[in-house]
């Protein structure tokens, strides 16, 4: 039988008069990646905030290791990493100081020396964080979550805004941490990351579940929505554009 | 235990390497009473009713730090945590914010009373400054103006739609009663017109209180300032309390 880390059944997120998630559900399993790709406003990082616990769907329910998130955050905070889409550090903390005091909040947490060794920033330890280059501080915002020793990794578009080399490097970083058996939910905007980690993907489109299974799945359930258009050859990017309902006006030769 | 240890001991090196702060807290009042006493000296004079400049400027200069720690730096700190999302990551924690904001409220206040230490030491070297207050009514006086001007601070914040904001109202109320409260300047040297402004102005009541306990007064002579303290301390937390819980933290 699969193990089941995540169980978002029918859930709803409404503020004031705006419906941002519907009637969603899916479930995350043991040893995967599940990526959540969608395009702005899809409603991605209010349904990862519901199941971090951070925020109370409207109607549904989550269950995460069986436990509702926002009634049990103390017990899953100890077991799941989080990276939040927007999120700072103290300004005058460096990066040494910044591990030790995300350790303290766990019981057993990792040595934060070894990670820092691993994601090749011990020679930052010393440097203020807001000092760091972008890359840098995602891979400190990785550390931070890899501190509670996670069985899942919650990351909100983590590579927004890096370089292409910077990705890549982060991209290495989460096959391993993968590997070594941590789940992870991946929300991203680029379709190469997905591509290349990603074991499932849930399609969220004005918050409401468009698709949701396997990368090849992805692809057939794509070839049937675009039918004549469709080409064996296209990438997951190139197919997401084709699925998009905001097709750009723009037309290169505007800009020439 | 380990973990509060662990975060209040960088939360104080944060505070620390704050310039503001740590120049405020400790430098400022210290230069002031050295620039005085320089001056005038800590002679009785008939215009303190026989204390000396330094036995008054002492518990007024405390009043000062209370502005600095409870007007300042503690709701600018909080701004800044909630406006860049820090308290944010934080709730994504076991601890969660809470754990966090009672730390760093303890920071400050050990902070300010690191301050008043360092106050009463250089008094105490230079001009020989004693106290005839009761340990147990000086103690009492301080914490309520202590726990008095952080609810209002805290209150700030509540109100405040952001940090720019919140940064306007410190800085103004922090500016005004340090200079109309009695705090820097004797009201002995204020007109009239000053002496009714300074009535408005909560720092006033901490500067009298703290005036009369540090030269043996009792905390009865005082029920007003006490009463008045103790409303503005009752009313700014429990309307600060209500507006934080409709804020959206998220």
């Amino acid at each position: 039988m699969e193990n089941i880390l995540v169980k978002v059944e029918d859930i709803s997120i409404q503020y004031k008069s705006i419906t941002a998630v519907k009637n969603l559900s899916f479930d995350v399993k043991h040893g995967e990646i599940f990526a959540i790709i969608g395009p702005n406003g899809a409603g991605k990082t209010s349904a990862v905030e519901c199941i971090e616990g951070l925020r109370q769907p409207t109607s549904g329910e989550i269950k995460v290791f069986g436990m509702t998130p926002h009634k049990n955050r103390k017990h899953i905070y100890q077991k799941i990493g989080i990276q939040l889409q927007e999120a700072d550090y103290p300004d005058k903390i460096k990066v040494h100081e910044l591990c030790k005091y995300y350790a303290a909040f766990y019981k057993n947490p990792a040595d934060w020396r070894l990670v820092l060794q691993q994601l090749d920033l011990e020679k930052r330890a010393k440097t203020l964080v807001k000092k760091l280059s972008g890359g840098e501080k995602r891979k400190l915002s990785i550390l931070l979550a890899l501190l509670p020793k996670p069985q899942l990794l919650i990351l909100d578009e983590l590579t927004t805004g890096l370089d292409p080399e910077a990705r890549r490097m982060i991209w290495q970083s989460l096959a391993h941490i993968r590997d070594s058996g941590t789940s992870i939910i991946l929300v991203s905007h680029y379709l190469d990351e997905i591509e290349y980690l990603a074991n499932r993907l849930l399609y969220l489109v004005d918050g409401e579940n468009k698709f949701v299974g396997t990368l090849k799945e992805f692809r057939q359930f794509a070839k049937k929505q675009l039918a004549e258009k469709w080409n064996e050859q296209y990438t997951l990017e190139q197919i997401y554009l084709h699925l998009s309902p905001k097709k750009s006006n723009l037309r290169l030769e505007v800009l020439s | 235990m380990k973990q509060a240890i662990t975060i209040f001991q960088l939360e104080t090196k944060l505070y620390l390497r704050d310039f503001f702060s740590f120049f405020f807290t400790f430098a400022f009042p210290t230069l002031l009473l050295i620039l005085y006493g320089s001056i005038y000296g800590n002679e009785p004079s008939d215009f303190f009713g026989g204390r000396g400049t330094i036995d008054v400027s002492i518990p007024a200069y405390c009043a000062m730090i209370i502005g600095v720690t409870g007007l300042m730096a503690f709701p600018l700190t909080l701004a800044h945590y909630k406006e860049h999302r820090i308290y944010k990551r934080f709730d994504a924690t076991p601890v969660g914010k809470g754990f966090i904001i009672w730390i760093q409220i303890a920071v400050n206040v050990m902070m300010t009373i690191a301050g008043f230490i360092v106050l009463l030491l250089v008094g105490n070297i230079l001009y020989d400054v004693t106290f005839d207050g009761n340990l147990f009514a000086i103690s009492f006086a301080m914490l309520l103006s202590i726990a008095t001007i952080f609810s209002i601070g805290f209150f700030f914040t509540a109100i405040a739609r952001d940090s720019k904001m919140t940064n306007l109202l410190c800085y103004l109320s922090y500016f005004i009663m340090l200079f109309l409260s009695g705090a820097t300047m004797p009201k002995e040297m204020f007109s009239d017109t000053l002496l009714t402004v300074s009535k408005f102005l909560p720092l006033t009541y901490v500067v009298d209180l703290l005036q009369g306990v540090f030269t043996g007064d009792l905390l009865t002579d005082y029920t007003v300032e006490l009463l008045l303290l103790g409303a503005i301390l009752l009313s700014c937390s429990i309307v600060g309390a209500i507006l934080y819980r409709r804020k959206n933290w998220v």
